[in-house]
């Protein structure tokens, strides 16, 4: 398993990124009669994590699943590693190297965390049996372990039914498994839902490191001092319309919920 | 160089104790035993039964009650093999008996005009044998698509090849039975190795333990088990979910189909109302096996029990002079007594 590389992709000091990893031009998609998403463009460039915020019906969910290839957009371009593409499904922009995690599509409760781990990617053991579909378990044993080590979440024993894990623990497998798995780009749909602050503040890490190792990193979430913790840039959607893309820096709490949400909030808008 | 995140700190909140995967070799061996226990128990009510039927008829222990029990186990296990895959994956098929009668009468009618054409009885044999098999693969599929493609419930799509298939098997044997084949049909279907077993027993048992494996050992099986837990983890993982179903109905209505060569291979001919019920036997034999009618879990080795439980009765239930009308009633008690069992034993958290 090649991980990807360090120092060379990451960016430098002056805020210096590469050319877009992946990107959405003009998007437009439409619910009958409505309008989910208006021209909206979005991009996110090789060591980049970008926050995607907005209210309830903003349009999130459904730019999230016209990046990942469940839904196309009604027109618009979507263009990964410099080429336009037209995904068929979310196989291909699988394959191409972008991780989706949706909120609560998590895992299979039945299966170990290894067979989650690897789900869809199974270890063959070779030759004819290999050939049959017989897995390779030992194999996907070790390195079932060395992934999430990389990533740095530590499992001593990868054998445990993903049902007998606790809300958070199974969060940090998902998270784990897509953060190993995504070559290109990853996304996460409220990654830190249900977390306590412990947890959060480990999968936060999680998503710091994956930036770090040079992948672009989308991460959708209502919990607006975890993406002032994570993110570089922060694109803000209102009503299905682009309505800020700027350096997480050039916000502060009071202009981002503004943003939010078109208006001056009076109560304390990042809560307890 | 990443940091480690510590699994102690990672789950380090009061109500969240245990670090991920701790104490997983006590826990596999746990769960071994547990998996064992529940398999030992199957076992242990299948030597209660034959004791019991005994204690009511010494001949139900012998060579050669336990022959008519496999013979009678056969067809059913055939059944139950596609069933478990089937139930596994979140889904159901009740139509594996009309499929299992419309394949035998489609089987005995092709020997019968190929034997009157003066074919030669191996071809013949070879060739009832595989339209059996085609036949059962048409309906498996039209299952497959009506639950892929037009996106209709498992119940549904079978309960409507159940009764299309029924009546499509009483109007081409006009309600008779089919006989007519070649006469090497009885001397294979009925010559008797090792006191018990048949070559259609044996081919049986060699399909059970190649399915056994597959759904054990192979990725086959370990995306059965992924789609019947979480769907849409399934498909997130980049399984082609549709297609993956469409593989399984196929899958269980070859085996339905065989299932009727079987009986045709016993009877020497095929009856139209052969495969009438047998869906539940089938379906029971699965879920006294252990698997959840939820899917994601359940094993070949239980169904194997179960099927072998649920056949012993039957049989019994003969050897103890009830009627045999009575016979539906029980698989219809033991379903609703294995379900509710499982209810009982299934772990809480199982949502979620």
């Amino acid at each position: 398993m090649t991980g990807p590389t360090l120092a060379a992709d990451t960016p430098m000091a002056g805020g210096q990124w590469g050319p877009p990893v992946y990107e959405a031009r003009n998007i437009v998609k439409n619910y009958g009669h409505v309008r989910a998403l208006d021209d909206v463009s979005i991009s996110v460039r090789p060591g980049e994590v970008v926050g995607l915020v907005g209210d309830n019906g903003a349009g999130k969910s459904t730019l999230v699943k016209c990046l990942s290839g469940a839904f196309a957009p009604d027109s618009g371009h979507l263009v990964f590693e410099g080429t336009e593409r037209q995904w068929r499904s979310p196989h291909e922009v699988h394959s191409a190297g972008v991780e989706t995690l949706y909120q609560d599509s998590g895992l299979a409760p039945d299966l170990s965390i290894r067979a989650n781990i690897f789900l869809g990617r199974e270890s063959r053991r070779p030759g004819l049996l290999g050939w049959l579909g017989f897995l390779d378990e030992p194999q996907m044993a070790v390195s079932a372990n060395a992934q999430l080590e990389r990533i740095g979440v530590y499992i001593p024993s990868t054998d445990r039914r993903v049902d007998e894990l606790s809300g958070g623990q199974r969060q940090a497998v998902a998270i784990g498994r897509a953060v190993a798995w995504a070559k290109k780009v990853i996304i996460l749909d409220e990654p830190t839902n249900h977390l306590g602050a412990r947890q959060s503040a480990e999968v936060l890490d999680v998503i710091r490191q994956a930036g770090q190792s040079g992948i672009g990193v989308l991460v959708v979430s209502h919990t607006l001092p975890h993406i002032f913790e994570v993110c570089d840039r922060i694109v803000v959607l209102r009503l299905g319309k682009v309505v800020a893309d700027e350096p997480a820096s050039d916000f502060t709490a009071d202009s981002l919920v503004k943003a939010i949400t078109g208006f001056q909030r009076k109560t304390n808008p990042l809560g307890p | 160089m990443p940091s480690r995140t510590d699994v102690e700190v990672l789950s380090a909140d009061a109500n969240e104790p245990h670090p991920i995967g701790a104490g997983a070799v006590g826990l596999r061996g746990r769960l071994w035993q547990l998996a064992t226990n529940q398999q030992m128990l199957l076992l242990f009510a299948l030597l209660f039964l034959v004791a019991a039927f005994t204690s009511q008829n010494a001949r139900y222990l012998s060579t050669r009650s336990f022959a008519n029990i496999l013979q009678d186990w056969a067809p059913v296990m055939l059944m139950a093999t596609g069933e478990t895959f089937v139930i596994i994956s979140g889904g159901i098929d009740i139509s594996v008996g009309s499929i299992l009668g419309l394949a035998g009468v489609v089987c005995a009618l092709v020997m019968q005009s190929m034997t009157v054409g003066g074919a030669d009885p191996g071809l013949t044999i070879a060739a009832g044998v595989g339209v059996g098999a085609l036949v059962g693969l048409g309906v498996g599929l039209v299952n497959g698509l009506m639950v892929t493609k037009l996106g209709l419930a498992p119940f549904i799509a079978t309960l409507a090849t159940l009764g299309a298939a029924y009546g499509l098997t009483l109007v081409i044997s006009h309600g008779q039975q089919i006989g007519g084949g070649p006469q090497a049909v009885t001397t294979v279907g009925n010559s008797v190795y090792l006191g018990m077993f048949t070559v259609p027993l044996i081919t049986v048992i060699a399909i059970v333990a190649a399915s056994s494996m597959l759904l054990a050992w192979t990725q086959f099986g370990r995306w059965t088990q992924a789609i019947g837990s979480n769907r849409f983890s399934a498909r997130g993982a980049g399984i082609d979910v549709n297609r993956h179903l469409l593989m399984l109905y196929a899958f269980s209505g070859v085996l339905a189909g065989l299932a009727g060569v079987v009986v045709y291979f016993r009877l020497a001919s095929g009856a139209p109302t052969s495969g009438s019920g047998q869906e539940l036997t089938a379906i029971a034999a699965v879920v006294i096996g252990g698997a959840s009618l939820s899917g994601g879990s359940g094993s070949m080795v239980g169904t194997i029990l179960g099927a072998l439980i649920i056949s012993s009765i039957l049989s019994g239930l003969i050897f103890i002079g009830i009627e045999p009308s009575w016979q539906q009633v029980a698989v219809g008690g033991i379903i609703a007594g294995a379900v509710f069992v499982q209810g009982l034993t299934r772990p809480a958290g199982r949502a979620a």
